[in-house]
């Protein structure tokens, strides 16, 4: 099922300066930590002038979809899917 | 006339992404893998299927569909909307790879491209030998699920031919050396350009397979089946010989919208015409042309169809000025009946500059000063942030979609990126 949630999270991530990239490795909601240990796709889009990287992640059994706001630097948790029929 | 088929070596690379919506989801999203997915325009039952995953194929569910009957056949298909930003990042990560071995790429669509490797160094190390690589390269750089097929051949036609032989994943050269051997292999209909109807033409005429098809004469095509250039031109492509490296110019800028809610209430299709003449005329604007033509079409509910257009002596520039002209021809419908569909386009495209000015009341030069205002808001702050007070309400409604088989809306992409 997938959820759209919209919601502000706390996210650890780590910058991997070999490969260049920002990885998600946590996800905190809703008094929750999540491991992530999949990042499944990650681009940009923009939204006028501002710039925001969608991160699709997940691990074994939920997935999330978050967006960081390069104006402000801020996560958000868009959507989360447990890969099953609604 | 006769002519030998193409004994040149294979110069054209076709790829396709296999059921490309789907397999970008599942791409993104591991827990859809190896499941029956279908990306449609809407979660709901009357919904389209736009694009099945691998596994949703296997069961027969097909594109065109409806959700309803995907649903009959496996009850627990997984139903996704679609995700245009993430398709159009791949389409360009994708051709960013095939540009590192030929500056020739044509986007076919968004999961479909044609590389021409003709006159390019990278030639020498064999088209098979690249294409392979590039398989790697996508699963590597875009992702691991990512898979295409590959037909490479001496025209685009036969190479797209390659690329449909064996699905998903393969990887098929056709030369004047098997070409028999795969016409015999495949039906009329899956040749790109045949279906039901040109198959029946050619069946009247005693053509019901592809090598009876390689077979006919040029004047039986031209003068008999086709009964113009096109049958020269089927005869050419069959052979092998390249007769679709056109590129066309863009003649109109539109957008269709396919309504959830059937109605016939002009009170509820004006928004919507609002909206589609705003999102034809950003693109029209950001082309730096003006439109002179303006052409509306329904669907109605009962499979119905009616469409009109009209050309003005005035240039159309402003959402505005194509929402007045889309309405004055929305209300010559002979009968109200409720609308399924809803398309406005302009065309009669002329360049914007130079421009010739009102020499006393120059309204139209404070309109389109207003409306380039109005543009820059919404590329600074995102689309629809300042909007006709028209299309109030219509926040939700005709969302950004990825045009079908198109290639045009991707100039836009590229204009962008």
């Amino acid at each position: 099922m997938n959820e759209t949630i919209n919601e502000k999270i706390s996210v650890v991530t780590v910058y991997d300066q070999v490969q260049g990239l920002v990885i998600p490795k946590k996800v905190k909601w809703q008094g929750r930590v999540y491991e992530i240990t999949k990042i499944g796709y990650h681009h940009k889009v923009k939204e006028g002038n501002k710039l925001l990287h969608i991160f699709a992640v997940s691990n074994d059994s939920i997935a999330f979809r978050l967006r960081l706001d390069t104006d402000n630097l801020h996560w958000t948790l868009e959507e989360i899917s447990d890969g099953l029929a609604d | 006339m006769d002519l030998p088929i193409n004994r040149n070596v294979p110069t054209i690379m076709h790829i396709d992404l296999n059921s490309c919506f789907a397999t970008a989801e599942q791409q993104a999203n591991p827990l859809l893998r190896d499941k029956p997915l279908c990306v449609a325009a809407y979660n709901s039952p009357n919904s389209c299927v736009i694009s099945p995953s691998i596994e949703a194929k296997k069961l027969g569910i097909k594109v065109g569909m409806q959700v309803r009957d995907a649903r009959l056949i496996y009850k627990n298909v997984i139903i996704r909307t679609p995700d245009p930003p993430k398709y159009r990042d791949i389409h360009q990560k994708f051709c960013k790879i095939f540009r590192d071995y030929s500056p020739n790429v044509t986007p076919k669509s968004i999961d479909e491209a044609v590389i021409d490797f003709n006159n390019v160094p990278a030639i020498k190390r064999g088209l098979v030998e690249i294409g392979r690589e590039i398989k790697r390269r996508m699963r590597k750089e875009i992702g691991e699920w990512i898979s295409c097929s590959i037909g490479i051949a001496p025209n685009r036609f036969l190479a797209k031919l390659g690329a449909s032989l064996h699905k998903p994943d393969g990887l098929d050269v056709i030369t004047y050396e098997n070409l028999e051997e795969v016409y015999g292999k495949v039906n009329l209909i899956d040749l790109c350009g045949i279906n039901t109807r040109f198959q029946a033409r050619l069946n009247a005429y005693g053509i019901s397979t592809p090598l009876e098809f390689l077979q006919a004469k040029c004047e039986t095509l031209q003068h008999q089946v086709f009964k113009s250039i096109c049958g020269y031109y089927w005869y050419l492509r069959l052979r092998g010989w390249e007769i679709d490296a056109v590129d066309f110019s863009r003649k109109s800028y539109g957008h269709q919208y396919a309504l959830q809610r059937h109605t016939s209430d002009p009170q509820e299709l004006y928004p919507m015409l609002m909206k589609l003449c705003e999102k034809t005329g950003r693109r029209l604007r950001r082309s730096e042309n003006v439109a002179y033509g303006v052409h509306v079409s329904c669907v109605y509910n009962d499979h119905t169809y009616w469409h009109q257009s009209k050309t003005f002596r005035t240039p159309l520039y402003t959402t505005t000025d194509l929402y007045i002209k889309a309405i004055l021809i929305f209300n010559n419908q002979p009968e109200r009946k409720k609308v399924s569909q809803l398309a406005v386009s302009c065309f009669y495209l002329v360049p914007t500059e130079p421009e010739q000015l009102d020499l006393f009341y120059d309204l139209s030069s404070k309109k389109k000063k207003v409306s380039e205002a109005t543009d820059k808001i919404n590329d600074k702050y995102g689309e629809f942030v300042i909007t006709p007070a028209r299309m109030m309400g219509m926040k939700d409604t005709i969302l950004d979609r990825v045009a079908f088989g198109g290639v045009k809306e991707l100039e836009d992409l590229y204009g962008h990126s």
